[in-house]
C-alpha cells in the first residue's frame, strides 16, 4: 500500500510539470499582452510599455519566464506575483480560498445528500411515477447551465422584492464580526449558489446511483440474499447499496477541482468572492502567474482527488487491493 | 488678560479669520439643480472589480481611480457645470507672461487624514518622486519632458515656502493647467520610504499601498477616508471630518457619513443589485434605458437621467491604410473610398436603435458639448445615402466585374474585408451588424470578426486587421489626445506608416498625405500656442480636415446615462474616472 501511495505521488510530479508547460504555452498563445488595456490611457507611452514589460519580466523570452517561475516554485515555494495587484499570487488566492471551500463544500454536500437517497428511491421504483418525475427534473437540471439557473433565481428573488441577489452577504454585514444575524444573512444568500450550482450535480449523481443500483439489484448475490429470506430493506441497504455506491466514490474524487473551475460562470453571475472569477479575470487580463498557479492548483486537486478516491475505494470495497 | 496680550491675540484671531475667509469657498451649482444638503447617511455605489491596489500611481485602473477621487485631491478642479478650471488644493495660480513659470498658492490649514499638515513639500514630492518617476506604472514621466531645439528638457518643481509651488517649464504649454488637474497629491510622510528620495529603487514606488495595507496608512486630503477593504467584496470609506470644502451655507462637505463600494463585476449582476436596492446609483448605457425607464415610470423609486457627455468614448470605424493586402491598402488609403463608405454608415439608425436615442451626431472628433473647441462639421459629413455611396464607389472604378453581387478591387480581388469589433458588448455587436448589412447593400462584403473589447486598440496598434470598430475617449483639450489624432502619433493606428522609425525620432512625413501633414502642424502649433483664440481656430481647422478627408468614420457620441434612487440628493452624473471632476462630496441622503 505504501509503495503504491509513493508511486502515485511520484507520478504526480512529472504530470504537474507537463501541465504547467501546457498551461504556459496556451497562455502565451493568447493574443495581446498585459499592457494592452492601458494603451488608450493618455499617460501610457511606448516607453511605459517597455518599462512595464521590464518590471514584469515580460521582456525575457517565454522559456526564460517559465524557467524563472518554476525556479521560484521549486526553490522557495514562490508562485510568482500578480501583475495586476503587484502582490504574491499566493496571498491573492489565499484571500479567496476560504469562501471557495465553504461555497463548494456546502454545494457538494447538498448535491450528494439529495442525490444519493433520490437515486436509491428511483432505482427501487424503476419506471414508476417517482422515477419519471425525478428523471425528468434531473435531465432538466443537467441540461440547463448553472449560470442560467442562477440568473433565473436572481430574477425570481427580484420579482418577489428580495435583496439577496448576489454575493454572500448584505452590504452591512461585509467585514462585520460574526453574529446570528450575519449567519442568517449568509444563509439567505447562500441558498442561491447552492441551488444553482448543485442542481446539475444532483442530476448527474442521481442518474449514476440509479444505474449502479439497478445493475446490482439484478446480481446473483442479491438474489441469494433474498432467497435466504432476508428482509428486503436489509437486502437493499446492506447488500445492494453498499456495492452500488462504490463507483460514486471515484466520482467524488473527480469533483475536487470543481472547487476552482467548475462554477466560474455561475460565480461571476452571482458575484461570489471565490477563486473561479479570479481565474477568469486573470486569463482575460493575461495576469499569467495567477492564471498558471490556479490551473496548476486545479490539476493538483484533480490528482489528489483521484488518489483519495482510489484509497477510499480500497477502504470501502474489500474486493479492491493495491500493492 | 492684559491689553498687551489681548491685542496680538485679536490680531491673530482676525488674521486667521481673514485667511479662512480669503480662501475661496466652494461655489454651489444651482444650474445643476444642487441645493444645500443635510449631513448624514451613507450611499452604496458599485465598483466593477476589486481594486488592484490603493496607490493611484501604481497601476492604471479605473477602479483605483474611482476610490482615489474620493480620498485624494488635485491642485486644480473642474467646475462641475462649465468644465472651467477652479481652485482645488491650490487656491490660486498665476502664469508668467512667457507662459513658462506657473506659481501656485496652496490652500492653508489643509491636513492629511492622519492630521499631518499638507504643504508644498507634498506637492513637489508627488511630481518629483512619483509622477515623473519613469518606473511608476501609472505615472506620467513622458508628459513632463519637453523637447526644446531637439533636446529633451524636464519641467522642474520647487517649493519656495510651505504654501507656494513653482513649476518651471522649458517651453510654454497652454494645456498645462488643464493637465495639472489630473494629478492627485500624495502624502510625502507616508510614501517617502518607497521613493528614490527615501532611498528606494525607482520601481519600488509601485509597491506602495497594496490591498492588504492597513487602511490608516492610506491617507489623503480628500472628502473620504479609507476604513476597510474586504477582498473581492466591499471597500468602505468614511467621511473626513476636517475636509476643507464647504457648501455655500457654510456646511462642511461631504454631507455623507460614508461611501460603501460594493464590488460587483458584470453588468447583469450590477443591474440586479441596483434593482434590489442594494446600490443607490448605477451608470447604465443607452441600450439599457428602455427597461430602466419603464421601471421608473412604474414607480420603482429611482430616476433615469441622461446628459450629453464631454468625456466618454465615441465609436469610430477605421480602415487600415497599411492593410497587409496591398490592393486593399491602396483602396483604404484613398480618401474618396472612405468618403464613399461614410455615406453607407447609418448614424441615425445607430443612435436610434443601438443607443435608444441617447446619443448624438459626433464631432470629428471633439465632443459637441465642448464649447471651447467643438467645430460643427455636420455639414461636411456625408450622411446616410446608399445611392450616393454606390455612385461614389462606381466613380472610383470599384464595380462588380464578375456579377457575384460584390464589387471588385481588381479582376482577382473582391471588395471584401474583415471588420474587427468587440463581441463582449451588445453595442459593438449591433453597430458591426448594421455596418455589415448596409455595406452589403452597396456591394461591399464585410466579414465580422469578434474579439474582446479590451483588445481592440491593441489589435489596431498591431496593424493586424483590415477594418475595425474602436472608441477613443474625448478630452476637454485636443492637446490631451495628441497621440491619437496627430499623424505619426503613437495611437494614430489607422495609418501606421506615418509613425517614426524609432521612438523619439521624427515621424515619417513622406508617408503623410498633404492633409495629414497639415493636421500634424496644427497639433505642433497647438502644443505651444498660448493665445486661446488662434489656438482654438487651429483645432477647428483640424476638425474640418477630419470631416473632409475622413481618417476614420466617427459614428455617434453616446450620452451619459445613469439610474439613481430618489433618496440621493444633488446627483450629478459622474463617469467615475475623470480626475478633477467629483460631485460626490455634494451628494446627500434625503
Amino acid at each position: 500500500m505504501l509503495v503504491y501511495l509513493t508511486r502515485r505521488i511520484l507520478i504526480m510530479i512529472p504530470t504537474l510539470l507537463l501541465v504547467s508547460v501546457i498551461c504556459f504555452v496556451v497562455i502565451q498563445l493568447q493574443p495581446g499582452s498585459f499592457a494592452d488595456r492601458y494603451l488608450e490611457d493618455p499617460r501610457f507611452t511606448a516607453e511605459t510599455v517597455a518599462r512595464l514589460n521590464a518590471q514584469l519580466g515580460l521582456d525575457r523570452t517565454p522559456v526564460e519566464q517559465y524557467l524563472r517561475w518554476m525556479q521560484g516554485i521549486l526553490t522557495r515555494l514562490d508562485f510568482g506575483f500578480s501583475f495586476f495587484a503587484n502582490r504574491p499570487v499566493t496571498g491573492i488566492i489565499g484571500e479567496r480560498l476560504a469562501w471557495t471551500v465553504v461555497v463548494a463544500g456546502v454545494t457538494l454536500a447538498f448535491a450528494w445528500l439529495v442525490a444519493v437517497p433520490l437515486g436509491i428511491v428511483v432505482a427501487l421504483r424503476k419506471n414508476g411515477f417517482t422515477d419519471a418525475v425525478a428523471s425528468f427534473v434531473g435531465y432538466i437540471g443537467l441540461a440547463v447551465p448553472d449560470f442560467l439557473v442562477a440568473l433565473l433565481l436572481v430574477a425570481l428573488v427580484l420579482a418577489y422584492g428580495g435583496t439577496n441577489v448576489g454575493g454572500l452577504f448584505s452590504a452591512q454585514y461585509l467585514g462585520a464580526p460574526w453574529s446570528w444575524a450575519k449567519l442568517v444573512d449568509l444563509l439567505n444568500h447562500l441558498w442561491i449558489p447552492v441551488l444553482a450550482i448543485g442542481t446539475g450535480g444532483i442530476a448527474q449523481i442521481m442518474r449514476q446511483m440509479r444505474a449502479n443500483l439497478l445493475d446490482v439489484l439484478h446480481a446473483d448475490y442479491v438474489r441469494t440474499a433474498k432467497a435466504k429470506g432476508l428482509h428486503p430493506r436489509r437486502v437493499t441497504y446492506r447488500h445492494a447499496v453498499r456495492t452500488a455506491i462504490n463507483p460514486l466514490v471515484s466520482m467524488a474524487g473527480l469533483q475536487l477541482p470543481e472547487l476552482i473551475n467548475g462554477t466560474i460562470i455561475a460565480s461571476i453571475v452571482l458575484n461570489l468572492p471565490t477563486i473561479g472569477p479570479l481565474l477568469y479575470t486573470s486569463l482575460l487580463n493575461k495576469d499569467q502567474y495567477v492564471a498558471m498557479t490556479l490551473l496548476l492548483f486545479a490539476s493538483l486537486l484533480l490528482m489528489i482527488g483521484n488518489l483519495l478516491a482510489d484509497l477510499a475505494l480500497a477502504w470501502v470495497d474489500p474486493r479492491i487491493r493495491y500493492g | 488678560m492684559t491689553r498687551r496680550t489681548l491685542v496680538p491675540l485679536l490680531v491673530a484671531v482676525l488674521a486667521v479669520g481673514a485667511l479662512a475667509w480669503a480662501q475661496p469657498k466652494v461655489v454651489s451649482y444651482p444650474g445643476l439643480g444642487m441645493v444645500a444638503g443635510t449631513p448624514g447617511g451613507t450611499l452604496t455605489l458599485a465598483l466593477g472589480d476589486s481594486p488592484p491596489r490603493f496607490f493611484y500611481y501604481g497601476e492604471i485602473s479605473s477602479i483605483s481611480q474611482a476610490l482615489t477621487m474620493q480620498m485624494f485631491d488635485t491642485l486644480i478642479d473642474f467646475d462641475l457645470e462649465t468644465y472651467e478650471l477652479v481652485p482645488g488644493l491650490a487656491r490660486e495660480w498665476s502664469v508668467s507672461d512667457d507662459g513658462t513659470v506657473i506659481t501656485l498658492k496652496l490652500r492653508e490649514g489643509v491636513t492629511w487624514h492622519d492630521g499631518t499638515p499638507f504643504t508644498a513639500d507634498d506637492v513637489v514630492f508627488t511630481f518629483d518622486q512619483i509622477v515623473t518617476n519613469p518606473e511608476a506604472r501609472a505615472g506620467d514621466a513622458a508628459s513632463f519632458i519637453f523637447t526644446v531645439a531637439g533636446e529633451p528638457r524636464p519641467a522642474t518643481f520647487a517649493a519656495p515656502d510651505a504654501n507656494t509651488v513653482v513649476i518651471t517649464l522649458p517651453t510654454p504649454a497652454p494645456a498645462f493647467l488643464l493637465f495639472l488637474r489630473s494629478f492627485y497629491i500624495m502624502p510625502k510622510h507616508k510614501l517617502l520610504p518607497f521613493s528614490v528620495e527615501g532611498g528606494a529603487q525607482p520601481a519600488d514606488i509601485n509597491n506602495a499601498w497594496p490591498t492588504d495595507v492597513a487602511p490608516s496608512e492610506v491617507v489623503g486630503t480628500g472628502a473620504f477616508m479609507l476604513r476597510e477593504y474586504v477582498p473581492g467584496q466591499v471597500v468602505r470609506l468614511v467621511k473626513n471630518p476636517t475636509y476643507w470644502r464647504f457648501d455655500e451655507a457654510g456646511t462642511r462637505l461631504p454631507y455623507l457619513d460614508g461611501l460603501t463600494y460594493l464590488i460587483v463585476p458584470g453588468t447583469d449582476a450590477q443591474v440586479a443589485q441596483f434593482l434590489a436596492g442594494n446600490l443607490d446609483q448605477l451608470n447604465i448605457t443607452g441600450g439599457q434605458f428602455p427597461d430602466f425607464k419603464s421601471r421608473e415610470l412604474a414607480g420603482a423609486g429611482f430616476t433615469v437621467v441622461a446628459a450629453r457627455a464631454l468625456f466618454g468614448s465615441p465609436p469610430h470605424l477605421a480602415f487600415n491604410f497599411n492593410a497587409a493586402d496591398p490592393e486593399l491598402a491602396a483602396v483604404f488609403s484613398n480618401h474618396e473610398f472612405r468618403q464613399a463608405m461614410e455615406y453607407a454608415v447609418d448614424r441615425m439608425r445607430v443612435i436610434d436603435d443601438v443607443y435608444n436615442g441617447l446619443a448624438e451626431i459626433p464631432g470629428t472628433p471633439t465632443a459637441p458639448v465642448n464649447g471651447a473647441f467643438y467645430e460643427d462639421t455636420t455639414g461636411l459629413m456625408r450622411m446616410y445615402d446608399l445611392e450616393a455611396a454606390a455612385a461614389a464607389l462606381d466613380a472610383l472604378g470599384l464595380v462588380d466585374t464578375n456579377g457575384n453581387g460584390v464589387r471588385n478591387v481588381s479582376a482577382t480581388r473582391e471588395l471584401e474585408f474583415t471588420l474587427t469589433y468587440g463581441n463582449d458588448s451588445a453595442v459593438w455587436t449591433d453597430i458591426a451588424t448594421i455596418v455589415q448589412n448596409d455595406f452589403a447593400e452597396v456591394g461591399v462584403k464585410v466579414n465580422l470578426q469578434g474579439i474582446q473589447s479590451s483588445q481592440l486598440l491593441g489589435t489596431g496598434l498591431s496593424g493586424d486587421y483590415e477594418a475595425i470598430l474602436v472608441a477613443l475617449g474625448n478630452q476637454p483639450d485636443p492637446e490631451l489626445r495628441k497621440p491619437i489624432w496627430q499623424p505619426g502619433g503613437s495611437l494614430y493606428y489607422w495609418h501606421r506608416a506615418t509613425q517614426p522609425a524609432a521612438q523619439g525620432e521624427r515621424p515619417n512625413f513622406d508617408a503623410m498625405a498633404d492633409w495629414e501633414r497639415r493636421i500634424y502642424d496644427v497639433f505642433e502649433t497647438g502644443s505651444v500656442n498660448t493665445d486661446p483664440v488662434s489656438r482654438a481656430a487651429n483645432y477647428r481647422e483640424w476638425q474640418r480636415l477630419n470631416a473632409t478627408y475622413v481618417p476614420v468614420i466617427m459614428i455617434a457620441k453616446p450620452s451619459n446615462v445613469a439610474a439613481v434612487y430618489d433618496h440621493v440628493g444633488n446627483f450629478v452624473y459622474n463617469l467615475g474616472v475623470i480626475p478633477g471632476y467629483n460631485p460626490v462630496p455634494h451628494y446627500f441622503r434625503r
